[in-house]
């Protein structure tokens, strides 16, 4: 699963701290995400894309080919 | 509750566990370390729960959870070993005419014996679940270095 959050948070110049504390979990959390190490669930998904004040599908990007099991 | 002050209360419970349990040692009182224990514990649960600041968000959630199942998993193999054992010395029945009249199993297993084994299981759960969590954690980039 792909993601645009270091693009969006370059956008909105804010730092993975920021964005952490604004969602409410932990700065490794992001850098996790952002390095594609871990899957957020759909709540922390949709917080983050509504944060942005986009659509969750322009945040994370659905790859096929790569095979994916829930929660990693 | 900031979070450093749940850590300090939670180092100060461990003192007085760690106090406790030597006491219990010297006064042959097994009792008392045990519900002391089961106190402290109750006591870091309720202390926890206090906490403000974020300590677990989901992600570390989900490395707990995969290192206790995995801990578990390898644990309760290991221990049903041992149990399989102990509960032998205790169904033993000699009806198979192998050993001459008035001969005795040697007893393995002896209450001390077992209070040592099951030091050393406890420990090995231990090293387990921190080996399963440092290798989860890496998987879910805990360590990753960050270029910010």
């Amino acid at each position: 699963m792909k993601n645009k959050i270091k693009i969006l948070r370059a956008m909105h110049n804010l730092t993975q701290e920021h964005l952490a504390q604004a969602i409410g979990v932990n700065r490794q959390t992001i850098l996790a995400i952002e390095k594609e190490k871990y899957i957020p669930s759909l709540d922390l998904a949709f917080k983050i894309s509504r944060y942005f004040g986009v659509n969750i599908e322009e945040v994370f990007i659905f790859d096929e080919k790569t095979p994916t099991v829930m929660g990693t | 509750m900031k979070k450093n002050t749940f850590y300090l209360i939670f180092g100060c419970i461990a003192l007085a566990l760690l106090f406790l349990f030597w006491y219990s040692v010297e006064l042959h009182t097994p009792l008392l370390i045990e519900i002391a224990f089961i106190l402290g514990i109750v006591l870091v649960f309720l202390a926890k729960r206090k906490v403000t600041d974020v300590i677990d968000d989901e992600r570390d959630v989900k490395i707990t959870e995969q290192a206790t199942i995995r801990t578990m998993q390898v644990f309760w193999v290991v221990f049903c070993a041992f149990s399989i054992g102990a509960v032998m010395q205790i169904l033993y029945v000699p009806t198979f005419p192998r050993q001459p009249m008035g001969t005795h199993p040697p007893d393995l297993l002896g209450p001390r014996m077992i209070g040592y084994i099951q030091l050393g299981l406890l420990c090995l759960m231990v090293f387990l679940y921190v080996g399963f969590r440092i290798y989860y954690a890496k998987k879910y980039g805990e360590f990753e270095i960050d270029e910010e």
